[in-house]
């Protein structure tokens, strides 16, 4: 019997993104390069945005930065979505293995964007992913509670930040402290 | 008192309104941390001191505060002593009418991406209680 194939979580997929979104190429050849890279992602994130759970989760994140684009979109006066975010957090979505839940999207007022795994309201595991490469997080797990950073490069989730998220929706011990 | 007839001080029982401008900071369990999370430039959460008014005036205030060019989804609710058990406080503030901020977030220009966290773990802690309001 045939299986399913997602390109996305093919190896490498990742890194081609990475190419096609976040290169400074200067040559010629580079530039080149980047384009034909950006056309396979864009071809593939159509694909999977009519098939596949993390590509309507990309969707999601476009979405969200459309409705955001504008300062003051909380008539209080918050930064509106910054694209660096976006490359970060689809980055993110690609990354995640394929046998986590994927996140719910939020805004938040200083133009990042919240990424919410919520079983209950005291039983959750929320992450800022910003313009930097740190990723803020937090979480609620009944009476137990706390905070950290991890970098993400793009490609590979932090291992504190997969076992966070695991533990709040799988019931595992989280600890995802730091270290 | 203050203009609005209002204490100065915002009692622990008193309910305080969050507008919600966005879908993505509520779902069907309640409110998201990110909508508490602190405004960027003062640091501060915007709110409103509800109290036993009817809905219809904290749609008013909505309509003044928010403004008819934003989409209003609704308000989260939160007694100020939740805002108080995790080491914030809710302070009165006007003009305009009833609106208070909530303040002493975790600050800190030595490292803002563990500050980030630090805010979203007591955002998360508040919205744990709020009541969201659909409009």
């Amino acid at each position: 019997m045939l299986e399913a194939f997602s390109i996305e979580s093919a190896p490498g997929f990742a890194a081609l993104h990475s190419l096609a979104r976040e290169g400074s190429a200067v040559s010629t050849e580079a530039q080149t390069l980047r384009q034909a890279a950006s056309d396979v992602v864009d071809r593939v994130e159509r694909s999977e945005a009519l098939f596949g759970g993390k590509g309507a989760a990309i969707s999601q994140i476009w979405a969200l930065a459309n409705d955001h684009a504008e300062p003051d979109w909380d008539g209080n006066g918050a930064y509106p979505i910054h694209r660096l975010a976006v490359f970060k957090a689809t980055a993110f979505i690609r990354a995640l293995p394929d046998d986590l839940p994927l996140p719910e999207f939020a805004p938040e007022p200083d133009g990042s964007i919240s990424l919410d795994w919520i079983v209950s309201r005291n039983r959750l595991f929320s992450m800022s992913v910003g313009t930097n490469d740190r990723l803020a997080y937090a979480w609620l797990d009944g009476a137990d509670k706390g905070h950290a950073v991890a970098r993400f490069d793009g490609v590979r989730v932090p291992t504190r930040i997969l076992s966070g998220i695991e533990g709040i929706m799988k019931g595992k011990d989280a600890g995802v402290g730091p270290r | 008192m203050l203009a609005s007839g209002l204490a100065d001080t915002v009692d622990n029982e008193e309910d305080l309104a969050r507008f919600l401008t966005s879908s993505g900071h509520f779902n069907a369990a309640g409110a998201k941390p990110a909508a508490f999370l602190p405004n960027a430039k003062n640091g501060e959460t915007s709110v409103f001191r509800h109290g036993s008014h009817p809905p219809a005036s904290l749609w008013q205030i909505a309509n003044d505060h928010v403004g008819a060019a934003r989409t209003l989804h609704g308000a989260a609710i939160v007694k100020a002593k939740h805002v108080r058990s995790v080491l914030l406080d809710a302070v009165a503030q006007e003009p305009p009418p009833r609106h208070a901020n909530i303040v002493n977030w975790p600050s800190s220009q030595a490292d803002p991406d563990m500050t980030k966290a630090a805010q979203k773990e007591r955002a998360a802690l508040i919205a744990q209680h709020a009541e969201v309001l659909r409009r």
